[in-house]
């Protein structure tokens, strides 16, 4: 069994959120593809098949492809960009000029819907990757090294997880004046307790197997081991956990900038769009609709994703036809972990 | 099993006292009380500034040490939270602020908690049935929709509502009108005052009980002792109710209790959207007045909120599963 099996621990780190889990960590076995007699599907294709199946999973993940696209060109389809102020229309309602109406100052809401929804979703993902990677590093070195750096570390993210983070967010943010990127470094500092606590159990578990033991005995550097062997066996865990991240980070976002701790003026995301429409909730109801929709879109459709990814990558899962015996048996060892 | 719970609760004591200690350094090095007095007409100088401070301890020409030490002794031998840069009572505002609070949390606690887990064994019974896929996509919808959105949207609707009524059923702002007395009165104006915020609590945070909940279930409805139950002759709502539903309540009642400290900072949103004058309020307006203590007691009061989340998380799983014995 041993020979048959030359572990999961051969592959290179995966990157968390780089690879949206639709392709196996590992390379593709061409035997594997090749054999269509007794349909075995490789990694990738297994991975695929279950998150398609997934509908709402695929209604997300368009969706998310959309609002993507809306970021990065909705601005070719205004002349005004979201900082321009338009006198001769002060909130006005949507028109064919104002795809989505204008604000009480004049500013085109469709230009500043763009933008807001590109910080919005620049400020997620960067938080959400910067969390997994150090949630997955701390954690796991927190499991693989033991003794007293594990009890350190776990005191240390019992004591984070006690300290109010909102209110701490909130103090250095609302210092920062609302520069996008210190508020990242803020949500990021205050965000990766949770997962690592997560990856830290799971690891406990895997440090004891044979492969880890292995690299230890053979004097690979503890920061190898981590890195090479623990990390790659909680992927799909932490693909999961980044997508979620990315949930949990928006709404933290624009909770802060809506009560204006956040991104601040002149700066602009869908928070503090939303705590624009909140004021004049009845008499400009477009000021909201825009930004809370766009904004329920951005997390639902991620939830989704998310879901779908939990489904396609537990290796528990009997959805979406069988691996071939070795990969099963590789799934087997690598079991639990998603 | 008291022992246990002393040594639980020394833990956290020492715990919140570390956070509130860290909270007053921090809020320290990034609120700065001057910025009250700077607006003021007419101006004043730098040294009668500090002078004002001073009397509230808050003055930047003493050391930190100095202020940081009598602020602790402050608490620990009059229980006194100090005073904001112009002079109101941290106590003062505390104690009533806690009282609106709870009335929107605990309220809404128990909503999300009991629509969650009924509509959890509705749907576990009925697994990949048409009601119990139906529920779930609208859970997972709902769960991911921002309090904000949900806030807001529940304000945009009660408008449109009152406006058809032509009276105001259901108000948007505030804990309660002023000028009503007498119980009864009294009462039917708090309910108006709380239906809405309520509802927006409820509608965010039910489905995350209801989709926990399932799970557990399902992964229990079909074992042995449920089966077994069936066998002694009770219907399979009875099996499912008492041997299903009891053995997966453990974990859910542990993620409840850890939600009363987010449900409370959930609730700063809902209170700034519905203008209630409590804890999530008060939490901002600390921040923007640059209020160093009562921002550090609000910290401190969700140190707390956190550690008797964990305790009664701690003592349900001790209530719920017989196995469990504390030494």
């Amino acid at each position: 069994m041993a020979a048959e099996i030359p572990g999961p621990t051969m592959r290179g780190p995966i990157l968390p959120g780089t690879d949206l889990g639709l392709d196996g960590p590992r390379p593709d076995d061409p035997a594997g593809s090749t054999t269509p007699a007794r349909r075995h599907l490789t990694r990738r294709r297994l991975y695929l098949r279950r998150f398609l199946r997934n509908r709402g999973a695929v209604v997300g993940l368009v969706v998310l492809g959309l609002l993507v696209l809306f970021a990065l060109f909705g601005s070719l389809f205004t002349p005004f960009d979201y900082t321009d102020v338009d006198f001769t229309a002060l909130t006005a309602p949507p028109s064919p000029e104002h795809l989505f109406g204008t604000n009480g100052t004049g500013n085109d809401t469709f230009a500043q819907a763009v933008h807001g929804l590109q910080r919005s979703l620049i400020i997620a993902v960067t938080v959400s990757l910067l969390t997994t990677t150090i949630a997955a590093v701390v954690g796991a070195a927190a499991a693989y090294l033991g003794g007293r750096v594990e009890k350190l570390t776990l005191g240390f993210i019992h004591f984070l997880l006690v300290v109010p983070s909102f209110l701490i967010l909130a103090l250095v943010s609302q210092k920062a004046g609302g520069d996008w990127r210190v508020l990242i470094v803020v949500l990021t500092v205050f965000g990766w307790m949770l997962s690592a606590r997560v990856v830290w159990s799971l690891s406990t578990s895997l440090r004891e197997r044979e492969f880890v033991q292995a690299a230890r005995f053979m004097g690979v550097r503890p920061f190898q081991v981590v890195l090479r062997h623990l990390v790659p066996n909680i992927g799909s865990l932490l693909i999961v956990s980044f997508t979620l991240g990315v949930v949990a980070t928006v709404m933290a976002e624009t909770g802060l900038s809506f009560v204006g701790f956040g991104v601040q003026l002149p700066d602009v995301s869908l928070g503090t769009m939303l705590s624009d429409g909140a004021n004049t909730i009845y008499s400009a109801p477009w000021l909201f609709y825009f930004p809370a929709g766009l904004l329920t879109l951005l997390t639902v459709s991620m939830a989704l994703i998310g879901d779908g990814l939990r489904d396609a990558l537990d290796p528990t899962s009997r959805s979406g036809g069988r691996v071939s015996a070795r990969r099963a048996a590789r799934d087997l060892e690598s079991g639990g972990m998603a | 099993m008291l022992r246990y719970l002393v040594r639980k609760c020394t833990g956290w004591l020492l715990m919140i006292v570390a956070a509130t200690n860290l909270t007053y350094f921090l809020a320290n090095a990034f609120l700065d009380p001057r910025a009250n007095y700077l607006q003021l007409r007419p101006p004043r100088s730098p040294e009668q500034i500090s002078r004002s401070l001073a009397q509230y301890n808050l003055s930047p020409d003493t050391p930190l040490l100095e202020r940081w030490w009598s602020w602790v002794t402050g608490i620990v031998l009059r229980w006194d939270w100090g005073a904001s840069p112009i002079g109101d009572s941290v106590n003062d505002q505390i104690s009533f602020r806690i009282l609106v609070s709870a009335q929107l949390v605990i309220g809404a606690l128990i909503l999300t908690t009991a629509i969650g887990i009924g509509l959890a064994v509705y749907t576990a019974s009925r697994q990949y049935r048409f009601a119990d896929r139906f529920h779930q996509g609208l859970s997972i919808i709902t769960l991911n929709i921002p309090i904000v959105v949900a806030g807001l949207a529940v304000v945009l609707l009660a408008i449109l509502l009152n406006q058809s009524l032509g009276t105001t059923l259901l108000f948007v702002a505030g804990a309660q009108s002023p000028g009503v007395t007498g119980f009864w009165p009294l009462l039917v104006d708090r309910v108006q005052h709380l239906v809405l915020p309520t509802i927006a609590l409820v509608i965010t945070g039910y489905a995350g009980t209801h989709l926990l909940q399932r799970a557990l279930l399902l992964d229990n409805i079909n074992s042995d002792f449920v089966r077994m139950a069936r066998a002694k002759g009770l219907t399979r709502r009875q099996a499912i109710r008492r041997h299903g539903l009891r053995t997966s309540l453990i974990p859910v009642a542990t993620s409840i209790a850890f939600a009363i400290p987010a449900l409370f900072t959930g609730a700063v949103l809902t209170e700034t959207i519905f203008a209630w004058e409590g804890m999530g309020r008060y939490f901002i307006q600390t921040i923007s007045k640059n209020d160093v203590h009562g921002a550090v007691a609000v910290a401190a009061f969700g140190a707390l909120m956190t550690a008797i989340g964990a305790i009664l998380a701690d003592v349900a799983v001790v209530a719920l599963d017989p196995r469990v014995r504390v030494s």
